[in-house]
């Protein structure tokens, strides 16, 4: 069984920070495998090791996920060979083009059987490229898995949906969207690290792959129209003083009973 | 997974991708050594801060050209070392372009130099492992029946080299496990407290008086630590200015304060917030620093281990200058030297690496750690911290302020502000000379 798994190399929200108007600076946070993916790795390496496969990463960007430590940082988590799509054109390429790009670098490799990938993204956090590479692929496209088994080269996929659990059966190749915690990924340690120096990348060329933009009109068909702080949902803002413990909880069941929820 | 054996993994694990860490590494690869530079964060630098300033004319001659190339800060024209006190301020302000070129002294933020000096180690060939902590050395019986290091231990697994070298910072726990060094003695220890304050390079330029690309270093005696025995610093990043307070262990638990009180009262100090004004705090951070000197040096080669850089003691404060990733940088250098010498050799012993002590002594790290051995004992007089910023602003004040009686002369003035004060003449004389003598 051969698997791609897509992952992104991705700007780690733990240094952002957001801007007096609501919009967020990236700027001093350093790129990390999105914390979404280690365990889409995790998957597809317990799967291939349960059928004798391949696992393949594979990842779409500006140059810098082809620098030494991102290349390391993805091989050490279970995967055998890295394929990338380095150039800096895509530095600021939306999660539409991105899963176009990636459609066509899974076609360029051969018999694959299923493509892996976490659920969303540490920066753009659009949770859509699954689903998109799915139609760039002309595939079937399952999202919140949290289960994948094998028996017989048969592959069955579980999801949890809010009022019932589902086995599926998957008949033909597949893109699926696991959830983070589907499985607990691995942390690699120094042989697996040691070993991730010698394992074989390999890096397309953007401008000769075939990408397919994903779209009725040969182009996203949406545009943006408006960008705003997002909505701070229901907070309301109670603070409660812990110094006193009776009267903390009598403020917090106060606090309770004014809501309705008590 | 790897089976385990005894046979060697690499030549030579290097364990901290700092400055040390990171020489020592470029210059073993570079000599056709296979190296493996094991680094505790998961991106080099990131676990790193540093309250000082690079000097940078080793570097340069590593990498001629280097202030060019790397991400630093600005280069450093002007040094102020000021005694505060509650609402005055005595400097002694230096400032020269010809400081800047050649490049002397520059800043860098360890999150962006850090990442660029390991660069180097890997475009040489060393294999970087980041997000590894390492546990402890591995030990197997020499030849000689002795205990000697083979490599390392992080959880369960053993990686295998004949020479470690252990570039992990300040509190080393591989040279202590290897039984070379001992826990510092508290006065030889200090708590470094930095924040970086983000401010518009526009106004870090007129703030310190500097032009675009060039920086101010400030050294600061006195009430910015409350009188305890350390001092406090602040110096111009690119947009970004870095102030903290370094305070010894044994004055600060002496004084019953805690180290972010003293920081507070720092960062609001009237003689500081001016070149802080409507700067936004956007790192904090506190780190143990070795202010020892040469006192603290200890045993820096063991049976198939080298010690290098913090780890090995190698800081200077002399009161003007903070000395500590130049002569990081340096003690790389000798100690890839040392042990590519050793291996060549064929001998990893004690003995056979004692080519690194005698490349440390001929280099500047031991001439300067030497020249500066008395500074620290100097340093710990606490006259420093408190009553001589008050005398000299006393003077200072008296010259200043004129009136409608008659002056009197300078001499005349400084003798009364002398009997005023707390200071003695006898401690005066001795503290003075004491300081010729340690500087």
């Amino acid at each position: 069984m051969k698997i791609v798994v897509a992952y992104k190399w991705a700007r780690n929200p733990q240094d952002a920070e957001v801007r007096e108007d609501g919009t967020v600076d990236f700027g001093r946070s350093r790129a990390a495998v999105s914390e979404y993916d280690p365990v889409a790795f995790e998957v597809a390496r317990r799967l291939a090791d349960a059928t004798g496969g391949e696992v393949i990463g594979l990842s779409v960007g500006d140059t810098s996920i082809g620098t030494s430590l991102a290349r390391k940082a993805a091989l050490s988590r279970g995967l055998d060979r890295l394929v990338l799509v380095a150039d800096d054109a895509l530095a600021d390429a939306d999660s539409t083009r991105l899963a176009a790009v990636l459609a066509a670098a899974v076609r360029t490799i051969e018999d694959v059987d299923l493509v892996i990938a976490g659920e969303s993204s540490t920066d753009l956090a659009e949770g859509q490229v699954p689903l998109t590479l799915a139609a760039g692929l002309g595939w079937t496209g399952l999202a919140g898995i949290c289960d994948v088994g094998v028996a017989d080269e048969v592959v069955t996929v579980r999801r949890d949906l809010p009022d019932r659990r589902q086995t599926l059966l998957l008949d033909g190749p597949a893109v699926l969207s696991v959830t983070a915690d589907a499985v607990v990924p691995r942390i690699p340690g120094m042989k697996e690290i040691l070993a991730a120096a010698k394992k074989p990348v390999q890096v397309l060329d953007h401008a000769s792959l075939d990408v397919t933009p994903v779209g009725a009109a040969g182009e996203a068909s949406f545009e943006v129209l408006s960008t705003s702080r997002p909505a701070d949902g229901t907070r309301r803002r109670v603070l409660i003083d812990g110094a006193d413990p009776d009267t903390a909880a009598a403020g917090l069941v106060a606090a309770l009973r004014t809501i309705g929820a008590m | 997974m790897v089976t385990p054996t005894n046979d060697p993994d690499f030549d030579v694990i290097v364990v901290g991708a700092g400055p040390a860490g990171a020489t020592a590494a470029h210059r073993l690869a570079s000599g056709g050594l296979s190296v493996v530079l094991i680094e505790r964060a998961e991106v080099p630098g990131a676990k790193n801060l540093s309250g000082g300033v690079l000097y940078a004319s080793v570097l340069e001659e590593l990498f001629p050209g280097f202030a060019d190339e790397a991400p630093i800060e600005r280069r450093i024209t002007r040094h102020v070392t000021t005694f505060l006190t509650a609402d005055s301020a005595v400097s002694l302000d230096y400032s020269s372009h010809t400081l800047g070129h050649p490049v002397n002294g520059v800043t860098v933020l360890r999150a962006r130099f850090d990442p660029w000096l390991v660069g180097k180690a890997e475009e040489a060939g060393a294999l970087l492992m980041p997000g590894i902590r390492v546990d402890s050395l591995l030990t197997q019986a020499g030849p000689d029946g002795r205990r000697q290091v083979a490599g390392v231990r992080a959880g369960d697994e053993e990686l295998r080299a004949p020479v470690v070298v252990a570039a992990d910072g300040v509190n080393s726990f591989l040279a202590r496990d290897a039984g070379l060094r001992r826990t510092p003695a508290p006065h030889h220890l200090a708590v470094g407290v930095k924040a970086v304050i983000r401010l518009d390079p526009g106004r870090i330029e007129d703030r310190f008086g500097v032009r675009p690309g060039e920086g101010a270093a400030h050294a600061i005696v006195g009430d910015c630590t409350q009188g305890i025995g350390g001092g406090g610093f602040l110096y111009t990043n690119q947009g970004s200015v870095s102030l903290g307070v370094v305070l010894r262990l044994d004055a600060l638990q002496a004084s019953g304060r805690s180290t972010s009180d003293v920081f507070e009262h720092c960062v609001r100090h009237p003689g500081l917030e001016p070149y802080l004004r409507d700067g936004e705090i956007i790192e904090y951070g506190a780190h143990l620093v070795a202010e020892g000197g040469y006192g603290m040096l200890g045993e820096i080669a063991g049976d198939g281990l080298v010690v290098a850089g913090e780890a090995a003691g190698l800081t200077i404060n002399n009161g003007f200058t903070v000395r500590g990733m130049d002569l990081a940088v340096g003690s790389g250098i000798a100690a890839a030297d040392g042990v590519a010498e050793a291996i060549g050799n064929g001998d990893v012993s004690a003995a056979g690496l004692a080519g690194y002590r005698r490349r440390l002594e001929e280099s500047f790290v031991l001439k300067d750690l030497r020249t500066y051995a008395r500074a620290p004992k100097w340093l710990e007089r606490d006259r420093l911290y408190g009553a001589y910023g008050e005398l000299s602003a006393d003077v200072l004040r008296r010259v200043f302020s004129v009136g409608t009686s008659p002056h009197r002369p300078l001499r005349a003035l400084a003798r009364a502000a002398l009997s005023d004060s707390r200071v003695r003449v006898r401690d005066l004389v001795s503290d003075g000379w004491s300081g010729v003598r340690a500087l």
